[in-house]
């Protein structure tokens, strides 16, 4: 079965291939005069007065660590999704297949209500 | 066919699977490329024709080689690599931002058996693959050192993998009911039930089931390509060009191209996962790759349309529709389907 | 498909506590400011309804379930209703505490509720994988309790180094058991011991394991060398957390070494004991002379927490001489009930701490002791007995605490370092008598009177009593903690 990963390899280098090729293209092809004012950051004119790495706002830190624990839970899903029918069409374990994926959305949802409640979704 | 093709299997010898992949690879990519070419101008003539004007018609009969001198003259244009920024990271991002997006052509099926790599775990593939563009997003804008990059990012990683979730749950829904990774199988499956049987297979496929999760996953699909009314990013009255503002030249087409190419990403997935994929909506028409190109252009037709039509929302607006509106709707529903499954009403047996 | 549905029921307390948590966590955040004690009064609840639970299930016998991944047996039963005990006395303290400083949000209580489960699960694991989760839920909850008082630097500065090095030790512990794995080809703890008794799997790898998992153990345990985290995070939480810390998860950390080294490495005891050896002797040192140093209560009691663990493991490296296990189950006796009496002597002192302490003041220096005796001679007295049991004075229970790891150090043939501890714990008589000293000896810095609530004080009393009462009667305790293990090993 692996074999059949191959051309998505091959297809994960060429798509790299594809996108370095314009950028050395556009370096032959485009002029190169660089001279201190080009390359200044951009803003909006005015002289750039401090460095760009600045303190920025933690609700997206926390919007980061919130989305990593939805994506999980989704991985989790993945497998349980699949064999659902499966379960579905197996006497006995029908309940429990489906009850214990419940306990598992359940606690998240939990942890959801309480990130909402605690206002970590709001931006005003 | 195989007579025909055997004298160059013999010349390239043990790397022939090699190059027969490279072969099929160019065969998906390049017309994958006019595509994306003529999405621009595709949406710049529909735009034009919503606003009562024309749109490009100066270049070519009809403004058709416009594409074509835009992509010239972005390739005549100095690549700018500002001073303060962090090189490496500087040329990788755009990179990151594209090379993705075509990689995960490599799994999508555009008809029966026509598929690139038939991997079982595609679904899983895709949702990995796509995850990588916000990598593009975020280096980009710390790599440029520059304030509304910076910031732009900031704002389109949230948004992007905000958005991630709800898809994700979207995609959880279509593999309860298909019960494959595969998306060929995926496709498949929604050829059989009951109204399929009677002729009218458009009636069985996923979108009506699904149908929350249709619109969610579409909505979603916007917000992920940071398309209008979710481009936030490149809202210019606020941070100019977002992410992309340092880049210019071939850098910055990446960046566009990247853009057009998830456009089409997301509307073949969508085609896919909930419109039968090249499956015909009645029995008396075949199926075949041209039902899944129209579902496509349809789909990217109404991308536009959401262009043309919204105003842009607000940075709030869209956090609070992705968290508080997207992830209770599509949680809802993934308990939805299961109840449903495993009910005798089931329709999927 | 082959799905066999797991036998909940030795596991209903565990099942109880983590929907108790889940629940509290629920309903306080939609109750309204006025109705804080319903946290502390439910997490109360919680640990009464498991101790019940735990206390009716009690049978003796030993069972598995979970895919054995999960044993109930007497061992753990016991620990486990010690944590209760030792949860809902630190809860009781710190109560006040928390309310004075604003700090008695309802996730202090869910917090404790999801460490209690976490000691829980740690104590009742037979998997490695068990031990992991069970561990990594009371650090994580540990964690953030530490940096619960978050607009203060010293707070999140020691839950930082905290997180850091736990992660780190965590770090080791997955490597070990990976490497434990990779060596006999099974997670779980029998099994692990079955492949090491029929040779099988690659010997280096196995030590290699074992050195790692050490290395966690000792870390959780606070044992030198690993023992840097533990003053600056003693010192740098809140009291009431440093409370917790210091007591409870101990008693968990205990059961994790035993389930770990006894029921699953038991074959490389030769191995682990000399590890085990230069652990002790180093935390008894190290804790000990350190401790003699400080000004700071939290501090001294910090360094004397890793003596004491050093002491402990004194009882778990005697257990088996030359691979004869005759003596083992009198030296785990002895480690567990001085784990115990650690817990119980810990709780008194960290107990008077938040007793001194008022609203905007920690009394946090040995200087804040200083004339006790003028201002409560009753709580001088207590004080006095939590300092005398820890120095190990007889007729304490400390003393006999002390007294039955050494007594298993020298019936296993070490001698010397039953000697070297007792020297040592001299030297810490010192530091220990020093808080005794400016206690009745000095004057006080501050007369005013105790002002604390009436369940505090009776509390606290209770347990400075009981350190002195259990000193009269220290065989019946011995005897049950032996008694505990017996069916275990």
């Amino acid at each position: 079965m692996l074999e059949n990963y191959f051309p998505v390899l091959i297809f994960i280098l060429v798509g790299l291939a594809f996108g370095c090729v314009p950028i050395v293209l556009g370096r032959l092809a485009g002029p190169h005069r660089p001279d201190a004012e080009k390359l200044s950051p951009y803003e909006c004119g005015f002289e750039p007065f401090e460095d760009a790495r600045i303190k920025f706002d933690v609700r997206y830190y926390l919007i980061a660590i919130l989305f990593i624990l939805f994506d999980l839970e989704i991985a989790f899903l993945f497998p349980w999704a699949t064999i659902l029918k499966e379960i579905a069409a197996t006497e006995g374990l029908r309940l429990f297949g489906f009850f214990e994926m419940m306990v598992f959305l359940g606690i998240l949802l939990i942890g959801y209500i309480w990130v909402w409640k605690k206002g970590a979704l709001e931006w005003e | 066919m195989d007579g025909l093709l055997q004298p160059v299997v013999d010349l390239f010898g043990p790397t022939w699977p090699l190059v027969w992949t490279l072969v099929k690879i160019v065969a998906i990519i390049a017309p994958l490329m006019i595509c994306i070419a003529y999405l621009t101008l595709a949406e710049r003539k529909v735009i034009g024709y919503m606003q009562v004007r024309i749109g490009p018609n100066r270049v070519g009969p009809l403004g058709l080689l416009q594409p074509i001198a835009d992509g010239v003259k972005l390739l005549l244009k100095e690549v700018i690599v500002p001073s303060g920024a962090s090189k490496g990271l500087f040329i990788i991002g755009p990179i990151l931002a594209f090379a993705p997006v075509l990689a995960a052509w490599a799994v999508v099926p555009f008809s029966d058996g026509m598929v690139l790599a038939n991997v079982d775990a595609g679904l899983l593939f895709l949702l990995a693959i796509t995850s990588l563009e916000v990598y593009g997003v975020i280096v980009s804008g710390w790599a440029s050192n520059s304030k509304y990059p910076f910031v732009g990012a900031m704002r389109a990683a949230a948004q992007m993998v905000s958005y991630e979730i709800s898809m994700g749950f979207a995609l959880v829904c279509v593999l309860m009911i298909s019960a494959s990774l595969n998306l060929s199988d995926i496709v498949m499956q929604q050829g059989q039930g009951r109204f399929a049987d009677m002729g009218l297979g458009f009636l069985s496929w996923n979108w009506l089931p699904l149908f929350p999760m249709f619109i969610v996953f579409m909505v979603s699909g916007i917000a992920e390509t940071n398309r209008a009314p979710f481009d936030v990013v490149e809202g210019e009255s606020e941070i100019v060009a977002g992410h992309m503002v340092e880049y210019s030249g071939m850098a910055f087409a990446l960046f566009f191209l990247g853009e057009y190419a998830a456009m089409w990403l997301v509307s073949a997935l969508t085609s896919i996962l909930f419109l039968g994929g090249w499956l015909s909506p009645v029995s008396f028409l075949p199926d075949g790759f041209h039902w899944l190109f129209i579902k496509v252009a349809a789909i990217l037709f109404l991308f536009l349309w959401a262009r043309a039509t919204f105003p842009r929302f607000r940075y709030d607006h869209i956090m609070r529709l992705g968290w508080k509106v997207f992830i209770p709707i599509t949680l809802t529903w993934v308990i939805v389907v299961a109840v449903w499954m495993l009910s005798p009403l089931s329709i999927w047996k | 498909m082959n799905f066999v549905v797991p036998n909940f029921a030795p596991a209903y307390a565990e099942l109880f506590v983590a929907a108790m948590g889940v629940v509290i966590l629920l309903v306080a955040v939609f109750l309204k400011q006025s109705a804080r004690p319903f946290a502390y009064l439910a997490s109360l609840a919680t640990l009464l309804g498991a101790a019940f639970i735990t206390w009716y299930t009690m049978d003796g016998q030993v069972s598995y379930t979970f895919g054995n991944m999960y044993i109930d047996d007497l061992m753990g039963d016991v620990l486990k209703l010690m944590v209760y005990f030792a949860m809902a006395v630190t809860l009781l303290y710190s109560r006040g505490y928390l309310t004075d400083r604003k700090m008695d949000r309802p996730e202090y209580f869910v917090l404790a509720t999801f460490a209690t489960l976490g000691m829980m699960v740690m104590i009742s694991a037979n998997h490695l994988l068990t031990v992991y989760v069970g561990l990594e839920m009371l650090s994580l909850s540990l964690y953030a309790l530490v940096a619960f008082d978050r607009d203060s630097a010293r707070s999140t500065e020691a839950a930082m180094k905290y997180f850091v090095l736990g992660a780190l030790a965590s770090g080791l512990l997955l490597y070990g058991m990976s490497m434990v794995y990779g060596a006999t080809g099974s997670l779980e703890l029998s099994g692990i011991a079955q492949a090491i008794y029929h040779q099988a799997g690659n010997r280096t790898v196995l030590l290699f394991g074992l050195v790692f998992l050490m290395a966690g153990i000792a870390f959780k345990l606070g044992v030198v060398p690993f023992h840097m985290w533990v003053p600056d995070v003693y010192h740098g939480a809140p009291t009431a957390v440093t409370l917790l810390i210091s007591t409870a998860p101990k008693l968990a950390a205990f059961a994790m070494t035993m389930r770990l080294l006894v029921n699953g490495l038991f074959e490389l005891a030769d191995q682990w004991q000399a590890m085990l050896m230069f652990l002790a002797i180093g935390s008894i040192v190290l804790g000990n002379i350190a401790a003699v140093a400080q000004s700071n209560i939290k501090r001294m009691l910090a360094y004397s927490g890793i003596s004491h663990m050093g002491f402990m493991l004194l009882g778990l490296l005697s257990g088996v001489v030359d691979g004869d296990s005759r003596l083992a189950l009198n030296a785990y006796g002895s480690a567990m009930f001085y784990a115990v009496v650690y817990v119980l002597m810990s709780l008194a002192a960290f107990g008077m701490v938040i007793l001194l302490s008022r609203a905007g003041f920690e009394a946090e220096n040995i200087d804040d002791f200083k004339g006790l005796n003028k201002r409560s001679p009753w709580f001088a007295a207590m004080m006095m007995f939590v300092m005398f049991s820890m120095a190990g004075v007889p007729f304490f229970v400390g003393f006999f605490a002390k007294l039955a790891v050494l007594q298993a150090a020298v019936a296993a043939g070490y001698v010397w370092l039953a000697v070297l501890a007792v020297m040592m714990s001299l030297i810490g008589a010192f530091y220990y008598l020093r808080v005794v000293k400016v206690m009745y000896f000095d004057d006080p810095l501050d007369a005013s009177p105790i002002s604390a609530s009436a369940d505090l004080k009776l509390v606290l009393s209770a347990n400075g009593l009981a350190i002195a009462v259990f000193g009269l009667m220290p065989s019946q305790l011995i005897e049950s903690c032996v008694a505990a293990l017996a069916g275990s090993f």
